[in-house]
């Protein structure tokens, strides 16, 4: 972090608590005091909708569980602030964990409305628990009592503000971390990151139970705030406010839920107020106004594209002046907003900033962290977590059936590949190669057979679990977190080097700091390996199709594999770059791992095989050396078709 | 028993409701991938639209009237909060544009029918018919026979005609489709213009056992969509069954247990089945290609 960024979030803190001062109205205070605790709400949900990128409804829920927590605790029991507060935050990241584990093994709109449906269940289980949570009467409780002294209004201003600033330090250590790289990777392509050993269904679940944690703390802190809580605070409106304020702010920042924060706080006031109301939306009308004449005679964009979202700003505008009270209309207003932010402010209030300041001044922007290491020969590898025990055959796959309905994309293939060999899987297309790489990595479940790897039965096992026993793979097509630097895509393969916990995280302690530079020396080493040094820091998606290939590479050999498949490596590179590839391939053999190689380069197959298995329509025809290969009549057949003997 | 019985009779209906909404899910998510999430609304709209339409005319000339408002109102959904978020391909989008679509609604209908459930007056007699001691309410068969018909209307239309070779061909390869020259924004229109047909028509079917409301529709889409997912997104039989299920497992907790809990064990049923098998009981599992 640099040193005006330092001196800025001083600065910003040092605004924050002048504020009481500024605003003592009682009423202005815990306006501020609720956008503080709907901020630390905010920056939780953006790990979820923003980083993993899933939709949740149930927000408003977890946020009700955290307040109830408290109030049940002290209401009931008496248990003292500085106690159920923590209380608060543990209970709700196990309900949090309860919805996740069964909830994130779908995805998207599924995942939207189960998540909507358990907020559902919580507000009827707090209305009908009567013994516990006083039902629809709800629960009154007192700000507590620090050393004999009653905290008031002001005061717990300072202990939101407080939990605010602590929230945000640990939610940026908690992103900027192999963590947030995982939760960034797995929505970018969850496949690639289940290959890299990232679990995606695991890691989405840890995203949500923190997420939930940190809801439970809002939660705990808006019931001492309200000293009233009943259950249709946490109505489905709530959620929906929590979801506005995300993308209005914008995403993946963490100003942006602050801004959002103040936003949906303010917005009732502004709602009840028709006065308020038509100063603010003549204001933004006209501000709307000057922006699209400006970029319509920048010609940034056309009118055409201008008119719809002009149209719906004037007419919110004029709309204030024929109603005569708002308070009716206030969710049609709210739905709106919604709307408009969806489709012209996708990247928030945060994304449109970045975005002009992107044309002025481009130097300003930091997407990524820059990786200025250099790397070298001796960091390029490491030993394998586990190392290779089986004896000849490192892998055996027993009459391997895959069926995707009627057709069996392979039948009854066996296929056994030497220990430290380079083994070629060859064949026409649709012969059945990408599906036995697939099967080999735990993507698909096959139909029936087994395999055997290291001396591991490894069928059935997820790909993530497999990536850990050392299969790492490249893809077909390829499969790059294409948002991230050349760098961070190595680091996610490197992710099983990390083994320090969430507190180290949270803490940076000396081991944390080792691991991560560790990591980073290997990162730039093997991507000097590759070729790619001085793309470091390039956006993967920005790479030539040829690059990206080598990419791959150097993210499989992350992973410390003893078993590399490689398909289709040489697809997309130049005449020199295959033969770079193929000095490639032997040096990474020559390190002791083990290379199962998918080409259609025959040249390549031939030169550096020791072993070719070739499939056609899904049964394994021949194998052998490359030399036996390149005379059998069945393989030949396979290729060209026909009978060689009647052609002859 | 008896009571058993007659519990089990009054879930049928209220199970067939569920499953012809959930089976509005089901056309939108066939040709597009995308979900409704105001489709509870489409049903309160029909609903409330038929109760003022039946102060002018009869229950049944009242019932093509709300179809072709529902069509429009499914139009307009897909118009607005559909097409462009999938122009951009953001499943965020659709998500967000259909829930806030469906807040507007329920904001204008509670500005125009106000805020407190209405009677609907009931197209047949109200007195019950008793079937070997348990009885039946004249409006309960119609629901039955009614959602029945329109299913199988559906169903034969997708299987019988050209247009619907056109729905079935978008379903299963949106691309592909429209590689072959069928207007697939087209047929996601339509879809959306049937979903919320039903939508509307179930909404007239089961106002005169309910009261209507500007609230009526949130948490029969919600628990629309929890038997399409326990049936499975892609089973025509699974949303009948699913909704069998769901009504006749409401109906006997809210005797057993107590209504305020009534609505509980199908949420529940629908994390429990997404836990076991998350493409429904009848859905099949589709393996995602590489």
């Amino acid at each position: 972090m640099s040193a005006t960024n330092k001196i800025a979030i001083v600065l910003a803190i040092a605004v924050a608590a002048s504020l009481p001062s500024i605003w003592s109205n009682p009423y202005y205070v815990h306006l501020m005091v609720m956008i503080g605790i709907y901020s630390i709400l905010l920056l939780g949900l953006d790990i979820v909708v923003g980083y993993v990128g899933e939709v949740s409804l149930g927000h408003a829920a977890l946020f009700g569980i955290g307040s109830y927590t408290v109030g049940v605790l002290n209401f009931q029991l008496g248990v003292p602030f500085l106690l159920a507060i923590p209380v608060s935050i543990v209970v709700t990241a196990v309900f949090g964990a309860i919805l996740a584990l069964p909830a994130l093994r779908v995805n998207g709109p599924y995942l939207a409305m189960v998540t909507l449906a358990f907020g559902t269940i919580i507000q009827i289980l707090i209305n009908e628990m009567t013994f516990l949570t006083n039902g629809p009467l709800g629960l009154s409780i007192r700000k507590p009592v620090f050393f004999g002294h009653q905290i008031t209004g002001a005061d717990y201003y300072y202990i939101v503000l407080a939990a605010l600033v602590l929230t945000l330090f640990v939610v940026q250590r908690i992103l900027k971390s192999h963590l947030g790289r995982a939760f960034e990777a797995l929505h970018d392509s969850p496949v690639a990151s289940d290959c890299m050993g990232v679990n995606v269904y695991g890691y989405k679940v840890y995203a949500f139970v923190l997420s939930a944690g940190i809801a439970g703390l809002a939660g705990g802190l808006f019931t001492y705030s309200e000293e009233y809580i009943s259950p249709n605070t946490y109505s489905f409106e709530l959620t929906i406010l929590f979801l506005l304020a995300v993308i209005m702010g914008g995403r993946k920042t963490r100003v942006g839920p602050i801004l959002g924060a103040i936003i949906v706080v303010m917005l009732p006031n502004v709602l009840s107020d028709i006065d308020l109301f038509r100063k603010i939306s003549t204001g933004i009308a006209i501000f709307a106004v000057l922006y699209s004449v400006y970029a319509v005679a920048v010609g940034q964009r056309t009118l055409k594209q201008l008119a719809l979202p002009m149209l719906v700003i004037i007419a919110l505008a004029v709309s204030g002046y024929v109603m005569r009270s708002i308070t009716d209309q206030r969710l049609t207003i709210f739905g709106v907003m919604i709307l408009f932010v969806v489709y012209y402010l996708p990247n928030g209030i945060m994304g449109f900033l970045r975005g002009i300041i992107l044309k002025v001044r481009p130097q300003w922007i930091h997407r990524h962290e820059l990786a200025l290491e250099q790397g070298d020969k001796q960091h390029i590898w490491s030993v394998p977590d586990h190392p290779v025990t089986a004896r000849g055959y490192l892998l055996e796959a027993r009459n391997i059936v895959m069926q995707f309905g009627g057709l069996k994309a392979l039948n009854q293939v066996n296929l056994e590949v030497k220990k430290g060999s380079i083994h070629g899987l060859i064949g026409p297309n649709g012969s059945g190669k990408s599906t036995m790489m697939n099967v080999l990595t735990g993507i698909y479940k096959p139909t029936s057979g087994e395999i055997e790897f290291n001396g591991k039965f490894i069928t059935g096992a997820t790909p993530s679990s497999i990536a850990g026993e050392g299969i790492a793979r490249t893809f077909q097509n390829v499969q790059l977190f294409g948002e991230m630097t050349a760098v961070e895509n190595v680091l996610v393969g490197l992710h099983h080097t990390y083994r320090h916990s969430l507190l180290d995280v949270v803490f940076h302690t000396p081991r944390c700091r080792k691991e991560k530079l560790a990591a980073r020396m290997r990162a730039a080493s093997l991507l000097k390996f590759v070729g790619l040094a001085d793309l470091a820091n390039e956006e993967a998606r920005n790479l030539p199709y040829g690059k990206q290939r080598l990419l791959e590479i150097a993210r499989a050999l992350a992973l410390n594999p003893n078993l590399l498949l490689l398909d289709e490596p040489a697809a997309g590179l130049t005449a020199p770059d295959i033969k770079e590839l193929i000095v490639m391939i032997n040096k990474i053999r020559g390190h002791g791992i083990t290379v199962i190689l998918i080409e259609h380069h025959m040249d390549v197959v031939m030169s550096i095989c020791d072993t070719v298995t070739v499939l056609d329509f899904g049964q394994k025809i021949a194998e052998g050396t490359p030399a036996m290969i390149q005379s059998d009549e069945k393989v030949i057949e396979a290729y060209l078709g026909g009978s060689v003997a009647k052609a002859a | 028993m008896e009571i058993l019985a007659q519990l089990v009779v009054s879930g049928i209906a209220l199970g067939m409701i569920y499953g012809l909404i959930a089976f509005g899910y089901q056309l939108t998510f066939a040709t597009s991938g995308t979900l409704n999430f105001g489709q509870g609304e489409a049903l309160m709209l029909g609903a409330l639209v038929g109760l003022t339409l039946v102060g002018h005319m009869s229950y049944w000339l009242m019932i093509p009237l709300v179809i072709v408002f529902g069509a429009l109102q499914g139009i307009f959904v897909e118009r607005v909060g559909v097409l462009p978020a999938l122009k951009t391909k953001s499943e965020f989008g659709w998500i967000m544009t259909t829930i806030s679509l469906a807040i507007i609604f329920k904001n204008v209908a509670e500005n125009i029918w106000g805020h407190d459930d209405i009677t609907f007056p009931s197209p047949l007699p109200t007195a019950p018919l008793q079937f070997f001691g348990i009885r039946v309410l004249p409006m309960e068969i119609l629901v039955v026979v009614g959602a029945l018909a329109i299913i199988l209307a559906v169903e034969l239309f997708n299987r019988k005609s050209i247009y619907g070779k056109a729905v079935v061909a978008t379903s299963s390869d949106r691309d592909a489709a429209g590689l072959m020259g069928i207007n697939t924004g087209m047929v996601i229109t339509f879809s959306y213009a049937l979903s919320s047909m039903t939508a509307a028509f179930a909404g007239v079917l089961i106002a005169p056992l309910t009261l209507t409301g500007a609230t009526m529709g949130v948490v029969l889409g919600l628990k629309a969509f929890s038997v399409a997912i326990i049936g499975g997104l892609n089973s025509g039989m699974g949303v009948i069954v699913g909704g069998l299920i769901l009504g006749i497992a409401e109906t006997t907790t809210g005797y057993y247990i107590s209504t305020g809990y009534k609505d509980v064990p199908g949420l529940l049923l629908l994390l429990l089945v997404l836990s076991i098998k998350p493409a429904g009981m009848f859905g099949k599992s589709v393996i995602k290609k590489v």
